[in-house]
Order: structure tokens, then sequence, then C-alpha cells
């Protein structure tokens, strides 16, 4: 009891209670969109009650200079003396939501559970050796790692292949007339792994009197229990077990490359004249989630952000989504741009996912000569072009269909994704991320 | 949260306690002097943490444990950390009271928290609606409110820790009664027993049938399939549909708590509830009593403690003056903190009761000169000649021990002087120079801080208006009692804006003190005006500053918690022992969305399908357009709805309109937007 546990049943109910993740993405506030800190809303500020309809009620002003003209907007209703109940302390109000703090890998890991994604990222330079667990065996070593439980299975293997049952041989000998031949060509025949040195010495040693005991050898089977030898062992122990030492291993450590996880991003943006508030906001929302997502399930996560009308320029992430130019657009100059920054991060050192997005409307011929070209030529683990055309009417509009043309619907590191309004936000992120975890399969 | 009783802090604090000793005696003798009358108040120094600590739990030290506790004490601490919430004073509603003092405030601060909590501890004791809750017991007994909410604490959390009762469960169940907090019949007496009236006949159907399958010796497994509860209830409804409660009943938890059950998902049916449950329900139908008084008073509260805390200390000067400064800085803080605050209104509305009945008795003693009448009043009277003679004497203004032999013998009444410390103060037991109202009377404190004269009344007099007067003057007798103004104002009752105070506390709440302070002249003074929600723009515009309009909005959001009006209706509805509730529709719909969130949680303390009956406006989209294209707002249509959840599904229907005809009340209407709004 204590308002520590409090605190603490809080934060398990909040985690409960936040917002659903798909919601988040397509309606929720991003915030200021720093990769590393994702804010989702927790719902429970309040506990359902019968409450008026905010609307319909309406509420109480009060002007500051005089009164304000009846019909004048008055923008969010202010604070009333009858909100926030309980027992009134004053400061209470505010505060309309709790955040629910995520980190990237959380939001990995709960965008993997909700979309049914499995992205294993895939490691790259490799960054130390050391000794992994003591998983390799070798036939020499130091007495203390011997495999001491491996020489012991093994001895015992052999002495389960190599007994046999001594007491039905010796009554075997005593049928009349037997010859060792007889028993040993017997035996042989029930595969028990006996030799005729045995035999003749059991033979042997049979009494005088005892011979012709039995009549016949079936006489023996029908009379004399035989006896498995793994029932022998249960009914005497492991007295002997044959240690060789063609059974003995040394176990030594297996040598793990360490290899870090290494990505970087390219997020690409058509910031020309016809990329207008909506489809703006519709890039912001797709590209957030994937940053976020890549850089969850990264050690090392690197975001180059290039904006483009006809030329191309590196920008901040902070300016990123809200530049808007109003020249042409040619995607291309976007490609060579990011070709140019990639350098930096070879491929065999680096994850690279090449994110490109616009209302795919793009200078003639540039998509089939340059831009194709370009992202074959660019290695990557991803190329993927988001088109955002909310207004549904662009009639030149055709980047997203000819690379669709050129790739194909499942090629397996180019994504196409369509995305028109916010409800298809998830499905876009679905699209793009699924594309390259299928291709691991 | 965190005891850290090392000897240092309890030095430390101890030595706050030492200093604010002597203002804690004074301020209560002060108090006591001006007519209050307060519950015993302990004082409590507390660090920063402790006090964010409190803030979470209500002002109480223990509370069941319950996330949302975590989630104040969460929030407090950013409001901390971000700057902004300096948390100044916590006083809970108890006999004695506690309070509960911040080391780290100013002694100016202390100050003005010790006089505000004399008069908050004041209203605790003497307001009645403070009084439901404890006449429920025998009335010598204390509130004990620190006590109660302690053990249901600690019984809570035996519950959670009961290995048999699963930790989540109670917490669940905690959530759903508080869903329905606000839902409790706040204007009756509390009542531990509970009285609500049932079909009696059920419960020895019930009895008599269960007595007889027990002399069955049937197995349980039988019992369970075949003589179920629905054939149990279908038994009952062939004796014919019984429907209760007679009258709609308003406090839905007392009606669960007596005729609820649990849903069991395994059995998928209706169960008895565990002894842990309606324990449950009972300890939170009890809190929620006890604070309903402090949600139903919120602003004559704050505005009383407001009022009172100026008076003693700005007027009484019981901050020194080098804290006033201080001070009068919180002071403003608090008070100008945005829109409609509970303590600037209230106080506001407490300063305009006095300043009323202060003119009223001053006018009904102008209209009884000879010659006077309230058709001549305002001519024939000079206003700043009156208000000189209102001015009380210089020698009650300033009192000093240089000047007390004075108040002997100037134009002093003997009422207004307390002869026995004027007596020690002689003496020099008394320091009159630090506290001289000590050596004054109720009466003479009257006086000396008459409101009429004070320099932010100034016109008060001067603005009343015609139909007061007619009203005052139209049925006064004996109207030429006086032959001068002088005479009249000679007779003048100094403390009958005091008296109308205490008169008002004692029998107020929120909605009846809005309803009659509330006045035309206040409201256009602070320029209020209502606003409303456009369908044509969808979004509030300023919809009217007509002082009705305002008033009736305002007392919208007060009445009933500020929240809709749910009653049962039927305990037995479709004859399935289903629950039926009612939304008493005053012209305001519900908000639909939380609404059936609420009887989703209903459901888990009803154990059956629950249904709710409702008035909801609709506005066809087509309707929208033409009103947005004519610069209109389009009409909307009443429609009665009954919205079910049956534990799986909600289902929402429309019902015709004489089966929702009884919820509508017509007499009242919250809508204020003018006829020609928006053109």
């Amino acid at each position: 009891m204590g308002l520590r546990d409090d605190l603490e049943r809080f934060r398990e109910v909040g985690e409960q209670r936040r917002e659903d993740l798909a919601d988040f993405i397509q309606y929720g506030e991003l915030g200021s969109g720093r990769p590393d800190q994702i804010n989702i809303p927790v719902k429970i500020v309040s506990l359902p009650e019968f409450e008026y309809d905010q609307r319909d009620q309406g509420g109480v002003g009060q002007g500051e200079d005089g009164t304000p003209q009846p019909g004048q907007p008055v923008g969010q209703p202010q604070p009333q003396p009858g909100d926030g109940d309980e027992d009134g302390e004053p400061g209470e109000e505010g505060g309309e939501h709790e955040y629910y703090e995520m980190d990237p890998e959380e939001f990995a890991e709960e965008l993997d559970e909700e979309l049914g994604l499995d992205l294993e990222p895939k490691g790259k330079r490799v960054i130390e050796e050391k000794e992994g667990p003591f998983t390799d065996l070798t036939r020499t070593g130091p007495d203390s790692t011997l495999d001491f439980e491996r020489m012991f299975k093994e001895g015992l293997k052999r002495k389960l292949a190599m007994d046999f049952d001594e007491e039905f041989l010796k009554e075997l000998c005593k049928v009349e007339g037997i010859t060792p031949r007889d028993v040993f060509e017997w035996a042989r025949n029930e595969n028990i792994p006996v030799s005729m040195a045995w035999v003749e010495e059991a033979y042997s040693d049979v009494p005088e009197s005892e011979r012709g005991t039995w009549s016949s050898i079936s006489e023996v089977e029908a009379n004399v229990e035989r006896e498995s030898v793994q029932q022998q062992i249960q009914r005497e122990g492991i007295k002997h077990v044959p240690f060789r030492r063609e059974d003995e291993r040394y176990r030594y450590p297996e040598i793990i490359e360490e290899k870090e996880k290494n990505v970087v991003v390219v997020n690409i943006r058509d910031v020309s004249g016809s990329m207008r508030e909506k489809k703006r906001e519709l890039v912001e929302r797709t590209f957030t989630p994937l940053d976020w997502y890549l850089q969850g399930k990264y050690d090392n996560a690197e975001f180059v952000y290039i904006a483009h009308d006809a030329e191309a320029w590196a920008v901040e992430r902070d300016d990123f989504f809200g530049i808007r130019s109003g020249g042409g657009t040619k995607i291309s100059s976007a490609y060579e741009l990011a070709a140019e920054l990639l350098e930096e991060y070879p491929w065999s050192d680096w994850n690279r996912y090449v994110f490109a997005a616009g209302d795919s409307e793009n200078s003639s011929n540039d998509t089939e000569e340059r831009v194709i070209p370009m992202m074959e030529q660019i290695p990557a683990n991803l190329h993927a072009y988001v088109e955002t055309q909310p207004s549904g009417n662009a009639i030149n509009a055709t980047h997203a269909e000819e690379l669709e043309r050129h790739f194909g619907t499942d090629a397996d590191d180019v994504a196409i994704a369509y995305v028109n309004d916010a409800d298809d936000v998830t499905d876009a992120i679905y699209e793009i991320l699924s594309t390259e975890s299928e291709s691991d399969e | 949260m965190s005891k850290r009783n090392t000897n240092a802090d309890r030095f430390r604090k101890q030595a706050i306690a030492t200093e604010l000793e002597e203002p804690v005696t004074e301020a209560r003798n002060l108090a006591t002097k001006l007519g209050l009358e307060p519950y015993p108040v302990n004082y409590w120094i507390i660090d920063y943490d402790e006090m964010n600590e409190l803030i979470a739990y209500g002002g109480f030290q223990s509370r069941y444990p319950h996330w949302r506790w975590g989630m104040q004490y969460d929030r407090q601490q950013k409001q901390g950390q971000y700057g902004g919430g300096k948390a100044f004073e916590i006083v809970n509603n108890d006999n004695p009271a506690h309070a509960f003092l911040q080391e780290s405030n100013t002694i100016a601060d202390q100050k003005a928290v010790i006089t505000h909590v004399e008069a908050h501890s004041d209203f605790f004791a003497k307001n009645e609606w403070f009084g439901l809750f404890t006449s429920g017991r025998a009335d010598e007994e204390q509130v004990n409110a620190a006590a109660m909410l302690e053990r249901h604490a600690r019984a809570i959390d035996e519950y959670m820790s009961d290995p048999e009762i699963d930790r989540a469960e109670v917490e669940k169940w905690i959530d759903h009664c508080l869903s329905l907090e606000d839902n409790i019949d706040q204007h009756q007496v509390f009542e531990r027993r509970l009285d609500v009236d049932g079909p009696a006949v059920t419960a020895d159907l019930d009895e008599d049938l269960a007595e007889k399958l027990d002399e069955l010796e049937l197995s349980d497994e039988i019992k369970g399939e075949v003589f179920d509860e629905e054939w149990l209830e279908r038994l009952e409804g062939e004796d014919g549909g019984i429907t209760f409660p007679e009258v709609p009943q308003k406090d839905l938890l007392a009606f669960v708590r007596e005729h609820g059950k649990q849903y069991d998902p395994d059995a998928e049916r209706a169960v008895e509830m565990e002894e842990w449950q309606r324990d449950v329900l009972d300890m939170m139908r009890a809190e929620a009593y006890y604070f309903a008084a402090q949600k139903m008073t919120k602003v004559m509260n704050e505005g009383w403690a407001a009022y009172w805390e100026s008076t003693m200390m700005t007027d009484e000067g019981f901050a020194g003056a080098d804290e006033f400064m201080n001070y009068a800085d919180h002071m403003a803080k608090v008070l100008a903190s945005g829109g409609l605050n509970p303590y600037s209104l209230g106080m506001e509305l407490w300063e305009y009761v006095e300043n009323t009945t202060n003119r009223q008795e001053v006018l009904e003693h102008l209209l009884r000169v000879e010659g006077i009448s309230w058709r001549n009043l305002t001519d024939v009277v000079d206003f700043d000649d009156v208000r000189d003679q209102l001015e009380p004497p210089a020698e009650l203004d300033s009192i000093t021990s240089e000047t007390i032999d004075d108040l002997a013998t100037a134009d002093v009444p003997d009422e207004w002087l307390d002869h026995e410390a004027l007596e020690l103060a002689r003496e020099g037991e008394i320091d009159v120079d630090r506290y001289p109202w000590k050596v004054l009377t109720y009466e003479g404190l009257a006086r000396r801080h008459y409101s009429l004269v004070k320099r932010q009344n100034r016109g008060f007099l001067r603005r009343v208006n015609q139909n007061e007067l007619e009203r005052i003057g139209r049925y006064l007798f004996d109207d030429a009692r006086y032959s001068s103004v002088e005479e009249a104002l000679a007779e003048v009752n100094y403390t009958a804006g005091w008296d109308r105070l205490f008169d008002v506390r004692e029998s107020h709440n929120d909605v009846t003190f809005l309803d009659e302070f509330l006045t035309q002249e206040f409201i256009t003074e602070n320029n209020y005006f209502t606003y409303e929600h456009s369908k044509a723009t969808g979004q509030f515009h300023v919809a009217s500053d007509a002082a009705e309009d305002v008033k009736k909005k305002l007392l919208l959001q007060f009445t009933n918690f500020g929240k809709p009006t749910i009653a049962v209706y039927d305990g037995n509805y479709n004859n399935a022992n289903e629950l039926l509730l009612g939304h008493q529709y005053n012209g305001v719909m519900l908000d639909l969305g939380k609404a059936t969130e609420t009887l989703k949680r209903i459901f888990e303390l009803w154990g059956r399908p629950v249904n709710l009956l409702t008035i909801v406006k609709e506005v066809n989209e087509h309707d929208i357009e033409v009103a947005k294209r004519r610069n209109r707002e389009p009409e909307a249509e009443e429609q009665g709805k009954l919205i079910r959840y049956d534990g799986e599904e909600v289902t929402t229907e429309d019902v015709r309109w004489d089966t929702v005809e009884h919820l509508s009340a017509d007499d009242v209407d919250y809508d204020t937007k003018p006829e020609d709004w928006l053109a």
C-alpha cells in the first residue's frame, strides 16, 4: 500500500490503456518527431461518467475588455468553474491527457505485434570477436574441459551394444546334443553380439551333470526368461561402463563474430508546388513511424533527409517536413544525391533503406530513363516509393505506376505504397516493412 | 511515501511550528471575533514531497490503493517540475480539521493559509450541506473522515492482499463504482443503512424456491442446469411483472448495492456479488457522499475562505507591513488565474451579498425619512454626503497604544468595545499595536470594516437602480419615521452585511447561491457572456450577454455536479430483471460515447442487461448544408433513444416520443442562441 504502488499501478494501467498504436499512427499527434522519443497519449484521465455533450452544453466566458459581440467565435472553451471536480485544488486543471512514453525498441516490438511484422535486422560490420559458450569440441585439451558427460554416454551406448544375456546363452549350452557352433549360430541369428570364443568357454564350463537339461532350443525359449540389457542394467546397476580413449572429447569455446546492426535510412520527399499541406502531412505520417521502427530495430541508425523539386538538397530533420518550394519535379535528382551521400555508408557495413515520397508527378521520361536505373544501381535492403495523392485526380502522375510496371508487385527489395488518406497509413507501412521481411524467409 | 523522519528534519519542522504558534492562536482569536465558528484545526508542517502526496490523495494521508492517486501524483510532480504548480494549502473537512502547511512557504504565505483555513473550517462546521453527511450518525459523534478513509484504505488493501481475491479484480470493481460516484442522491441525508425500495415479494419467492430446491437434494450441477436463475426469474414473471422502484431512484450506487449482481463470464450469467464487492460498493458510496458536499459548495466555500482571508490579512493587518507585499502578490495570482475561477467568482459574490445587504439597510432608513420616497430618492439624497456619514469614527479606524484612551471618550458606543480586553491593553497585557482588533467586539469590527465606505465600493450606493428602490420602498411601512438623513443614518445597523453572510453560508449551496446572488449588475460589470456551438460553422461562438442567459448557463454547470441527472426507472425491466435507467432530459443531450461506456460499467454492477432511455438532438446533413449556405443554424430534431448493453454488444434504437416524454422537462431551456445568430 502507498503512493509508490499507486504510481506503479498507474504506469501499468497506462501501458494497457494507451492509444492503440495503429490509431495513434494514423490520427494521433506524432509530436515533434524526434526519432528517439515517442509520446503516445494515454486516455485514462477520467473514468467514463454520464456527462453532457460538450457542444450541446455550451458555456460561460468572461471578456477581458468589455463583452464580445454575439456571433464572434470563441475558439476553445475556457475552463469552467464546475470542471475538474474532486476537491478543487487550484492548478488541478490542465493536462488534458497523460503521455505514455515509449522508446523506439518498444515501438518496433509493438508494431511487429500489431501488424504481424517480422523484420530481422541483419548484422553488417564486424566490430569484435569474442569467446562464445563452450559448445565446440576437440579431441585434446586440458582435463578441466573434458566432456565427461559425453564420454559416459558413449561408454553406455557401447555397453548396451556389446552386452547380451549371458545367462540365457549358458542355458542354451545345456541343450541335449548341442554344439558351441549351434549356439553361436543361433545367437548370430538373434543379433546377439557374442563371440565364438565366449560360447566355447561357456560350453566347456557346463558341468556334465547338467548337459541335457533341455531337450531342445525351443524348450529353453519356452522356459527361460530372457532379459534385455536395459532390464539387466536396471536390476544390477551399472557396474562397469567401458570408457575408451576414443570417446574423450574436450570442449572449447565458440568464436562469435559480433556484427553491429547498422542502418542508414534515406528519406526523400518531393517538396514541389503540387505537394500541398495534406500530402505533406501524409508523408510525415508514413515516414515518421518508419523511422521510429528502424531506429528501434537496429543498434545504430542514421538518417539522411533529402528534399527535392527539380533539384535536390540535403536538409535537417526539423526542416524536412515543413519545406515547400515552387519548382518543377525531377525525382532522379534526389537519387543522384542519395547515391552520393550513401558513399559514406558502404553497403558492406550498412543496411540501407531508401524511402521516397511524392505525388507521383515527375518530369517526362525521368522515371524510366534515370530513376529506375539509379534504383537498380544503389544497393539497399529496400527501396520504397510512397505515393500520396489525396486529391486523386493528377493526370500525368505516373511515377508509381511506372515503377510498379518495371519492378512488379512482388519484388523483394522494392515496395510501392499508396496513401490517399490517414486510413491508408498503416497499410502502407505494412506494405513497405513486410516487403523486406518476406524476402528473409 | 518517503518518510524521512530524521532528527534534523524533525527539528526543522519543529522550529517552523514554533514560529507559527502565535499566528495560529491569534488567527483563531480573530476568526472568532469576526463571528466565525470553525471546527478545531490541527496544523501540520510538511515538506514539498509530502504536500504532493497529500494532494494526490485528495488531502488525506491514507487512501485505498488505486492507480488514480498515482496518476495525480505523477501530474502533481510534473507540474511542480515544469514551473507553476506551487502548492499552498490543504485543509480537509473533518472535526477536528487537519490543515497542512508547506515548510518552504514564506511566513506571509503561512499566515494567509492559516486565515484561509480557519474560514474553510467554519464553513465545514456550519454549512448545512456538510451536515448531510454527518447527521446520519449520532449528533455528538465527530465527522472523523480521516478515520473513515483510513478504514477503507485498510479494508481494501486487505481484499487486495487476500490470495483468494484477484487484486486486479478489486481495482476494476473500484473503477466501476467510481464511474457512478456522482450518481448519488446528494440532497438526501447520507444513510449507511440503505433504504432503497425494491420488490418485497421477489425476495420471499426466491427464498421459498431455493429452500424447496434444497429439500430435493439435487446435485449442484443439476440445479445449475435446470433450476437456474433464469428459471426462477421466469417463474416470478408468471406471478405478474414486478416493477420497482416506485419512484425513480437517483442513488444508482445504492440501487446496485441492494439489487445488483455480478456477471460471471464463465457461467455466463449473473451471480450474487461477493462479500467484498458489496463492501467495496458501500465504501465507495460513503466516500462519494462525503466528498459531495465539497463539490456542491466549491464556489461558496473557496469564496468564503478568500473573503475572510482578505479581511484578516489585508483589512485587519494580520500580515505584517513587511509581509504584506508578498501576500498581495500571492492573492493577486490566486484570484487572477483566468476565466471563472471559483476563488474570484465566489469572493466577488460574497462581497456582492455584503454590499447589497448593507445598501438595502441604508436605503430602508433613507426611505423612512420624511419627504423621501423611492421615486425621488436619487434626486434628493446626496450620496457623497451619505457616504461621508457612514465612515467609521477616526478612533475606530486607527487603534494604537496611544489612541486607545480616546476610544472610551469619543462617540464610540459601548457595544463596539471589548472592555475586558481594553483593560488588559491599558495594562500592557495585550499588544494593541499589533492586534488592535482585540479591543473590539463583533459589532465594533463590523463598523470598522463597513463595506460601503471601502474604496473599491465607493460607487456602489449610487449605482442602485430604480427597480431596486421601488422594490424596497413600495412595501415599507412607517415611512416618515426620521426627520433628517442624519437621524436616519444614526440608526443604521452596521452588522447587517456580515449577519447576512453568516446566514447564507449556513443554508446555501452553489446552485442556490448563484441563483440568488448572481445579478444582472454583477454579470454586466464582469463582462460575462455565454457561448454555444454552431453546427453550421463547427465551432463555438459568443451567443448572449443577457444576464438571465449567463445565469442559466452557469447554473447548468453547477446543478447536479454539472452532470446530467440519471435515475433508475425499473429494476425488473422486460420482466427479466434488466435495469432501466432514464436520463432526465433538460434540453442538453448526453455525451453518448461516454454514456455507453458508463453503461458497460453498470452492467458489471448489475450482472444483467442494462438499458438507458434518453433524448438526443439530431440534425440531418442536408439541413446543415442548407444552413451553412444561408448563414443560419439548422433546426435539430429531438428523438428518443434506447441504448442497451447486454454484456456483449451495444444496441441503440429509436423509440417513440411517448416512451420518453416523461423524461423531458419542458420548463427549462438552457439554449442561449439568439434568433438571428450568425446572420
